[in-house]
């Protein structure tokens, strides 16, 4: 008892000490409180259609910024990883019968095969080069998806696949559990020290090679793991409509990917997961106004980036927060000191 | 700031009566959610066909369901399939759990309704397509009848009987050629778009048009939404082709007739062309897509039946412009969904379907039955043949769609030739004759 | 056969070499990945359409109204929306897909999804040694040819041009030589985008016109660019012709494969790139510091 009593208070002084004390980190966790209590509160299926599609784009939309965000190599073709993870699974489940659990890490695995295939090419591109090249991939493989529509459907996709499970609130918790977990995985690497590396090679790929470490390679692991990610997210995805088709390969799956992480605000895993939390619910809401939902999509996104151009959540972020000036330790911005080393902050 | 926040809660306040509040008022009505792409042509023939019958029923008062009448709510769910998978299937989920619909009509890119169609049946909604035609959607209720056989479908018959409808075009324009331009042996070029439901069809066409006494000059396959096919046009003309059977349910219709008429090139277009069904053809293709041929539903003065005229006309005075088939929801609402609800005497969607599937109901384009697979389980797929549907095959002659098949056809040798009301001869592309007649 | 495939070859990449060039310059000049390039070809289109069938005007005059009228909103939307973020590359990028999306649901907004189209300008076809080429198509090939030879006059024989060329090789430094950088961008983006809106005046009597009609072209347009080696004119424009013949042999040769011709032309660029990374005729990367 007395135990668990000193476990609780310790759990306690963390949570005054290390969240309290910032604003953004009280929202995150009222963010983790908030959807994974949702169903206690609501069972609404078609709203937990939405914020289970949300999560799923979130984590698409994360694993994005884990490549093009830290390391700087802008894909335009993310849509390839999501289609392939979704393929895969598709395929796997239909014909050799392995359940979601099984299919949807495979076809993560073979979204990572293609992550290194796409990546081995695209080394040696830079820049908006890559951008364009990239592009491209997902257009090619649809053009193989429609030339084999014996294996993949063809337009019809690949359909009658397993459910994810068998109710609504438990397909929520699975993706949604998902979504928390990977995403702070996510986070966890972009803080580690690969995460400095990869963001190293974002700001001076040079100087990186310059202090002998083999750049190529990290790039090739920031290729990969993003596409684990990203193929995750594809095979819960056809698990949870059920089919999957050449949309997941579409041009503007790709763009709409982009769109959400520059929205949210890149090289911070946390803008984008934000950035489609706000904006894919929003753009849902906005069917009361069918024929301006897209226009007016549009128009917020010139307008953030007209004002914000380091995207919406970090500019919240700053406006709430401030960085020691001293010690780079943030700080509410209603104090006066530093929290830690003391320094007046202005 | 503050001002912004109280203007931000009551529209807050107001979304959130609007969704909550919505349900409410439908306890006495018979909701029915018309799903499809609305700002396309697609989604536009599935609404207007709905109202259209909706007015009218509830112009006489409603559908009697047991002792009492109620009347028909329509929903407007804009799936938004041609752009996004998602909002099609959001838009499902949105009418049948916030709108509360009893029964759904349309629909009709195949990949978005194929995931449609597993939601409607998830929450047992009698599901009535009225737009794609790919077998799949009907052999799934033969497969796993107690989950879908709430679906049905309305229009288009199944890909199998629009192929074979197309070849009894192909033979008798192949005849008609044969007979005034003394062309010994009419050589087809296939094109086709690159399209699941297509291949069946171009796999069908390839081993039939040697049986029919022609000859295959070649198989094209372009995009669904090329925008240049002078390239695949030269080379059929090259290939010698006197006939072309098209098979288009996109853009590429308009683009290859268009160029096609442009270049004169020396072939009839004979098949299906969605775009071709469509009153706008003719301005969309600049008048080049004159004499060009298409499988259709419906066309100014042609008449199945007594029903016929009454509806086409009834649809151009108000929306001035010919049916498409997605405009069918009209047949599936009026003459299908109400009389089975007046019949069984209730909203109960497995007590419909028991109804439904064994009725037979007239039609504007024609008798709907509902078909059996070899092994006799239920495949909630339309009955094909003279007597049912048979849909028109209509050409458009100088800047009008006239209906030129059925014209004196016989289904097999004995059968009795059927003529539709209204229907004209079909007439050869001036540029044909000129370059075959000798 | 050959001469089909040689022929239908050339006229296709001259449609992607009228959109390239345009496209070219501006990255070229400004660094400016202008992803709504097509939708103001688009734009175009419609302006025509309006002109021509709603309005009643003659189709040449409808043109030369649309190019003006599209490179005005051009004007506006990169004053109002890009120049303001220029020092963000990523920004920019997104900021152009955003316009191109808004520009194509207002297009949607006012005229629907419905295809539509504008009438040639001539009309009528030539047989050159029994193959058929409408009279349209010849003009856009004859058309691509002036622009490029009008480009290269301009960027070769004037002042304005001289400015231009002086910015693409080194901003900064133009900057400091006394030169207006932001108002040379501004000119090429005008100049840029009436070539796009051009474009669409002289390609768009063959195809069809609809909201999302931008998506293919700049698709195929990136990979011209790319394989001819980004901001490089010439490169653009050998590139529009390979990926064009490329194209055409697809067709000619792959009769059942004609919807692959995209992905054919799109590996092409790829395996391009795999051997010269900066493309058939772009300057070889500098390490950037």
């Amino acid at each position: 008892m007395a135990i668990a009593g000193f476990y609780l208070r310790r759990l306690y002084t963390i949570f005054k000490g290390e969240v309290l004390v910032l604003p953004s980190r009280v929202v995150v966790f009222l963010f983790f409180l908030a959807v994974l209590f949702l169903p206690i509160v609501t069972q609404d299926p078609y709203l937990l259609r939405i914020l289970i599609l949300t999560s799923i784009f979130a984590i698409l939309a994360a694993s994005w910024d884990l490549l093009s965000g830290f390391t700087g190599q802008l894909n335009f073709g993310h849509a390839l990883f999501f289609g392939v993870g979704a393929y895969t699974s598709a395929l796997l489940n239909l014909h050799a019968r392995i359940p979601p659990s099984g299919s949807i890490p495979l076809g993560a695995l073979a979204a990572v095969l293609a992550g290194l295939i796409i990546g081995i090419p695209c080394l040696r591109l830079r820049g908006t080069y890559l951008a364009l090249t990239t592009l491209a991939f997902p257009i090619i493989l649809m053009g193989i998806v429609f030339a084999i529509p014996s294996i993949t459907g063809g337009e019809l996709g690949v359909s009658g696949l397993d459910r994810l499970s068998r109710s609504r609130v438990s397909d929520y918790y699975i993706t949604v559990v998902l979504m928390l977990g990977l995403c702070t995985i996510m986070w966890k690497i972009t803080d580690s020290n690969t995460g400095v590396i990869f963001h190293a090679i974002r700001e001076d790929e040079l100087a990186v090679r310059t202090a002998g470490i083999n750049t190529t390679r990290y790039k090739l692991l920031a290729f990969s793991l993003s596409g684990f990610f990203a193929g995750i997210a594809g095979g819960l995805y056809a698990h949870f409509m059920r089919i999957a088709g050449p949309s997941t390969l579409e041009v503007s799956m790709s763009f709409t990917v982009v769109i959400w992480a520059v929205f949210g605000g890149i090289v911070t895993i946390y803008g984008p997961v934000g950035a489609v939390f706000i904006l894919f619910p929003v753009l849902e809401f906005l069917r009361f106004w069918p024929e301006f939902r897209m226009l007016m999509f549009a128009v917020v996104i010139l307008f953030i980036l007209l004002y914000m151009p380091d995207g919406l959540l970090p500019w919240l972020r700053d406006k709430i927060e401030e960085e020691c000036p001293r010690c780079k330790i943030r700080n509410v911005a209603t104090r006066k000191t530093c929290r830690v080393c003391t320094a007046p902050l202005d | 700031m503050k001002r912004f926040g109280f203007v931000l809660g009551v529209l807050l306040a107001v979304c959130l009566v609007m969704t909550i509040g919505s349900p409410a008022w439908g306890a006495k009505v018979i909701k029915i959610g018309v799903i499809g792409p609305m700002k396309f042509v697609q989604g536009k023939g599935h609404w207007n066909g709905a109202t259209l019958a909706a007015e009218e029923i509830n112009a006489k008062g409603g559908i009697q369901v047991g002792k009492k009448k109620m009347k028909i709510e329509l929903v407007k769910a804009d799936s938004n399939e041609f752009l996004s998978m998602t909002d099609a299937t959001n838009a499902m989920e949105l009418a049948i759990t916030r709108h509360k619909v009893d029964f759904l009509v349309g629909g009709f890119r195949t990949e978005a309704v194929l995931a449609m169609q597993d939601i409607a049946m998830d929450y047992k909604k009698i599901f009535i397509g009225c737009g794609a035609a790919h077998p799949k959607l009907c052999t799934r209720v033969a497969q796993n009848y107690d989950r879908y056989k709430y679906w049905f479908r309305g229009t288009p018959f199944n890909s199998m009987y629009l192929a074979r409808t197309c070849f009894i075009h192909m033979a008798t324009v192949g005849a008609i050629l044969k007979k005034m331009l003394n062309i010994p042996k009419v050589k087809v070029a296939i094109v086709a778009e690159k399209a699941m439901w297509v291949d069946p069809m171009v796999a069908a066409a390839k081993g039939f048009i040697p049986k029919m006494g022609m000859e295959v000059a070649g198989i094209w396959r372009p995009s669904a939404v090329a925008t240049d096919v002078t390239a695949e046009l030269s080379a059929i003309q090259r290939a010698g082709a006197h006939m072309i059977f098209t098979t288009f349910s996109s853009s590429v219709g308009i683009t290859f007739a268009r160029q096609a008429g442009e270049l004169k090139i020396p072939a009839a277009q004979v098949g299906i062309n969605v775009e071709a069904q469509k009153d706008g053809f003719w301005d969309a293709t600049e008048g080049m897509g004159n004499y060009v041929m298409t499988m259709n539903t419906y066309a100014r003065g042609v008449e199945y039946n007594e029903l016929t005229a009454p509806f086409v006309d009834k649809y151009i005075k108000k929306f001035a412009e010919v049916p498409t088939y997605t405009a069918d929801t009209y047949a599936a609402i009026i003459y299908t969904l109400a009389p089975t609800i007046e019949e069984a005497g209730t909203l109960d969607a497995d007590k419909l379907v028991a109804v439904l599937e064994n009725r037979e109901c007239m039609v504007p384009s024609g008798k709907i039955r509902y078909t059996k697979d070899t092994e006799g389980r239920h495949l909630h797929d339309l009955k094909w043949g003279p007597g049912y549907l048979t849909s028109l095959g209509t050409q458009w002659q100088d800047g009008k769609l006239k209906g030129v098949w059925p014209n004196r056809w016989k289904a097999s040798k004995d059968a009795p030739e059927i003529t539709y009301k209204g229907i004209v001869p079909y007439k050869i592309a001036p540029w044909i004759i000129d370059k075959y007649k000798k | 056969m050959i001469i089909d495939i040689i022929i239908s070859g050339l006229i296709n990449g001259s449609v992607y070499a009228l959109l390239a060039i345009g496209f070219s310059l501006i990255f070229g000049v400004a660094r400016i990945v202008n992803i709504a390039h097509t939708a103001f070809y688009m734009v175009a289109s419609y302006c025509i359409y309006y002109a021509t069938h709603q309005m009643g005007v003659h189709p040449v005059l409808a043109m030369l109204v649309a190019i003006g009228l599209v490179t005005l909103i051009g004007l506006i939307c990169y004053k109002l929306f890009i120049d303001p973020i220029r020092e963000h590359e990523a920004a920019v990028l997104i900021a152009t897909i955003a316009l191109a999306i808004a520009m194509q649901e207002i297009m949607l907004l006012i005229f629907t999804g419905d295809f539509l189209s504008v009438p040639a300008l001539v009309t009528g076809y030539l047989k050159i040694f029994e193959v058929k080429i409408a009279y349209q198509q010849l003009l856009t090939f004859a058309v691509a040819l002036l622009i490029l030879a009008g480009v290269w006059a301009l960027l070769k024989k004037t002042r304005l041009g001289l400015a231009v060329r002086s910015t693409a090789q080194d901003r900064e430094v133009a900057n400091l030589m006394g030169m207006n950088e932001s108002r040379v961008a501004m000119m090429t983006m005008a100049v840029s985008v009436g070539l796009a809106a051009f474009a669409g005046a002289v390609v768009v009597p063959l195809s069809v016109v609809h909201p999302h009609m931008w998506m293919h072209p700049l698709i195929m347009m990136m990979a011209v660019v790319v394989l001819g080696g980004l901001g490089s004119l010439k490169g653009s424009f050998v590139g529009a012709y390979i990926l064009g013949l490329a194209e055409s042999l697809v067709v000619f040769l792959i009769p059942m494969g004609a919807f692959l011709k995209g992905s054919v032309a799109l590996s092409i660029m790829i395996l391009v790139l795999l051997i010269r990374p900066e493309g058939l005729f772009g300057v070889a990367f500098e390490e950037e510091r």
